[in-house]
């Protein structure tokens, strides 16, 4: 991504870096796909085992590092595969939002929602709206020099 | 003033010293303005024990990190004295079980505020510190040049001139009356706020020049009481590898992410990172953000109850409004 | 050029923007307004250079930076032929000549410590002598010693001159600055005007005194030769050492602490490799690729920073003690840990106990 300036910024691909819960969302967005939902092509999945399983500095690290927006979703709660793994994460992921802003980071960058496996049209919403949002804060410089020299390494 | 605290604390851990294994204390440092801690065996040593605004440090750690002091014989406990502060330590180290409540004996000592050396200094100037003492509200010095008087609020740690919870939460006994907590614990997030009206680039801002100062020398990880890790800390681990020995800010910016959140419902706020760190970044301010979340969200204080559990390591299932 | 010059106070800035139209300076300054630390920056007009007190971290990181690319290196893929790959490696390294004002006599000597080890061989460090070779230190005569200050101990003292270009004494009004070697003499004239006889006297006055100063106890490195016979004294490490967090501020602040860790950074076929500073004081310093760590705990760790200082280091280096007495990590450390007790102490019980 040279970030050539001739594209218009809400033109361009944004990185968002999707963590999703392998029995709920990542099934939820494969039904979008196997329903030919139109979507957004920014984000990138990463599947997770669930919620539980993610730690708030997943979403730190990539924002920090440059990631333009994370997005993390899981089973609704009370339903987990694991029974309460999504509770625990709901505290977790909420004081990370609450968090971010204090430490000069947009919190709108930064979204958690719940989807099931055959929610494909929540889905296919979720996505698109969020990415949406990313475009209109536009890239997200990170914090500092590292994520240029990742991103000169990277070239 | 502290002569008699001193004297008192001396004597009542003399007749708990039978019974107690060691006992961790304060004794007097390399200048009048240091205490280091101290580790009492036998009633020998008592002489060097001390009580002052000087006794900085929280002892709650040693009872944890390795090699921890632990008591040669089983049936003896482990004596601890502590501060307000440093009490809400050994709870959460309770609560993590960590320690055994039956196994400590804590002196308890109600805490007017501990001096920061580097304030002091800052309004000096003082060249050969011969002596300091804390009377009432005022800081007494004499140096080379004579005698220097400092407002106790001008050289109070920043923990102190915010401290909700100057007496210690637990105690088998208490040294001294209890005294008049500064503020109540919702008043006490007064820099919080003053951060939380700034813009958001401000605060990138302050804390990109705050943090780009960090050596990444870990210290304030490593004086942390609760940073129960220790050597396996991921900031250190290759496997998996969350930082790299590049030295930007944004490297900085991570570990003290690291740091804040793995603390975020546990910190006890007793400043001990701040007061470690070599370039004096306010990272204690970091963990006051995170537990006024948890206050607000959670009306959960740490510290404060053996039994309870912190709110992170816990749910409810029926919450609503996260 | 008579190789002295007078700075009036209030012109110090002015010289020192003169000076860092020539050269990279760094000066002694507060890492934050209204705070206490100060560190070694690059001078930038405007600067207000902390002269009156010790930095809290050592000039180390002018000559030895905390992090240094020692080189890039990067893959480059044939697109004809997969299986054919390029490597390209680029050990440049671009070293500027630069000058330190208002070091302290302990801080030039703390270099001492490095040279020994990364320029004398048998292997020589090119990064490191490159840099050292085109550093120059203005150095200033110390009279703001503390109770954490030891310099005379180690063989140093407030108005040791070893290692400097330039002599700055502070007098009443400025600083009278004297060349003492020949690549110092060429920057006096852009300091200042040559100093009256007066501030000549003033500055002598000011240099007797430091030197006849003594800071420290003067015996005790000889402390030191005890340290073997103490090594396995378990109870005394213990007792001297319990109180430590392994926090690793000490090595961190130290002028004298030279050990570093070699790491290879990089992402897809392009990355570098650093060197960046370690600590003995760390748990992975010594892990070993097994699991084993030959010192397991901060006992046996600070065992090895007083040892390393002052019994390894001298008896492999012509009796050269690897402290240069300055109390950095006297002062720096959490909870007040003296290595200077630590030492002494080595002795006199060693003596209670024949």
């Amino acid at each position: 991504m040279s970030g050539s300036n001739s594209v218009p910024v809400t033109e361009q691909g944004m990185k968002i870096v999707g963590f999703l819960c392998n029995w709920c969302s990542y099934g939820g967005a494969d039904t979008a796909g196997v329903c030919r939902f139109k979507q957004p092509t920014d984000l990138r999945i990463i599947r997770i085992p669930c919620t539980g399983r993610m730690d708030p500095l997943f979403a730190a690290k990539s924002l920090i590092y440059g990631a333009d927006g994370v997005l993390v979703s899981g089973c609704h709660p009370r339903d987990c595969h694991y029974a309460v793994g999504n509770l625990y994460a709901r505290r977790r992921l909420e004081v990370l939002k609450h968090f971010l802003p204090f430490m000069g980071i947009d919190p709108r960058r930064f979204h958690y929602t719940w989807v099931s496996a055959s929610e494909g049209q929540l889905w296919q919403r979720v996505v698109t709206d969020f990415s949406e949002q990313i475009h209109q804060l536009g890239p997200n410089p990170g914090i500092g020099a590292e994520s240029e020299i990742f991103e000169k390494l990277g070239n | 003033m502290f002569e008699n605290a001193t004297k008192q604390l001396r004597e009542t851990v003399e007749a708990a010293l039978p019974e107690l294994n060691t006992v961790v204390g304060w004794r007097a440092g390399y200048d009048p303005l240091h205490m280091t801690p101290v580790f009492i065996k036998n009633a020998g040593d008592l002489s060097k024990l001390e009580w002052s605004p000087f006794c900085v440090q929280n002892l709650s750690g040693y009872l944890v990190k390795d090699p921890a002091v632990r008591a040669q014989d089983p049936s003896k406990k482990i004596g601890i004295c502590v501060k307000g502060c440093d009490s809400r330590s050994l709870v959460a180290l309770i609560q993590e079980k960590f320690i055994e409540r039956n196994q400590i004996h804590v002196f308890g000592i109600p805490c007017r505020g501990t001096v920061d050396w580097r304030r002091v200094m800052k309004l000096g100037p003082l060249t050969g510190i011969q002596s300091a003492r804390v009377e009432e509200s005022r800081l007494v010095v004499e140096d080379a040049n004579g005698g220097h008087t400092f407002a106790l609020e001008d050289v109070l740690a920043r923990k102190c001139l915010r401290c909700a919870h100057p007496n210690p939460v637990i105690h088998d006994v208490l040294i001294g009356e209890p005294v008049t907590p500064r503020v109540a614990v919702e008043n006490s997030y007064g820099e919080v706020e003053r951060m939380e009206e700034q813009s958001l680039e401000d605060r990138l801002g302050f804390w990109k020049k705050e943090l780009d100062k960090c050596l990444r020398c870990y210290a304030c990880r490593n004086a942390c009481p609760l940073c129960v890790c220790q050597d396996r800390c991921i900031a250190e681990t290759r496997e998996p590898r969350w930082l790299t020995q590049r030295v930007g800010t944004s490297e900085k910016f991570l570990f003290h992410f690291i740091h804040a959140l793995h603390l975020a419902g546990r910190c006890t706020e007793c400043g001990e990172c701040e007061r470690a760190c070599p370039m004096e970044i306010p990272v204690t301010l970091i963990k006051e953000k995170l537990n006024k979340i948890t206050l607000e969200l959670m009306s959960y204080e740490a510290g404060m109850d053996p039994e309870a559990v912190p709110p992170l390591l816990t749910f409810n299932p029926g919450e609503t409004g996260l | 050029m008579s190789g002295k010059a007078f700075i009036p106070r209030d012109s110090l800035g002015a010289a020192l923007d003169r000076l860092s139209k020539k050269i990279e300076v760094w000066v002694p300054a507060m890492s934050e307004e209204g705070r206490w630390g100060v560190e070694f920056l690059p001078y930038r007009p405007g600067m207000r250079p902390v002269l009156d007190r010790q930095s809290t971290l050592s000039p180390k990181r002018v000559v030895f930076p905390q992090m240094e690319t020692l080189l890039r290196f990067e893959y480059i893929k044939d697109p004809d032929d997969p299986a054919k790959v390029k490597f390209r490696l680029d050990d440049g390294q671009e070293v500027k000549p630069q000058f330190v004002f208002g070091a302290r006599p302990c801080d030039v000597r703390g270099f001492f410590t490095f040279d020994r080890v990364f320029t004398e061989g048998p292997f020589v460090d090119g990064y490191y002598r490159n840099r050292r070779a085109s550093t120059l230190f203005a150095t200033l005569v110390c009279g703001e010693g503390d109770a954490a200050c030891f310099c005379s101990s180690v063989g140093s003292g407030p108005a040791d001159q070893a290692g400097s270009d330039l002599w700055v004494t502070p007098v009443d009004g400025g600083y009278v600055v004297e060349a003492l070697s020949e690549r110092g003499r060429e920057y006096v004239a852009l300091l200042g005007d040559a100093p009256s006889e007066l501030q000549e006297a003033a500055a002598r006055k000011v240099q007797e005194e430091a030197a006849q100063q003594q800071v420290g106890d003067p015996d005790l490195v000889k402390s030191a030769p005890s340290f073997r016979g103490r090594f396995e004294d378990l109870d005394y490490w213990r007792s001297m050492v319990s109180q430590c967090l392994g926090c690793g501020v000490c090595t961190y602040v130290c002028p004298t602490c030279y050990c570093f860790t070699i790491t290879d950074e990089g992402k897809d076929l392009k990355g570098e490799r650093l060197r960046s500073w370690d600590s003995c004081m760390f748990a992975q310093y010594t892990s070993e690729a097994s699991g084993h760590n030959p010192r397991p705990t901060k006992l046996e760790r600070y065992r090895n920073r007083v040892g390393h200082k002052f019994s390894y280091f001298p008896e492999k280096y012509d009796g050269m003690i690897a402290c240069c007495g300055c109390g950095r990590c006297i002062r720096s450390c959490p909870v007040s840990i003296d290595i200077r007790k630590v030492v002494q102490e080595l002795k006199e019980k060693a003596n209670a106990c024949a």
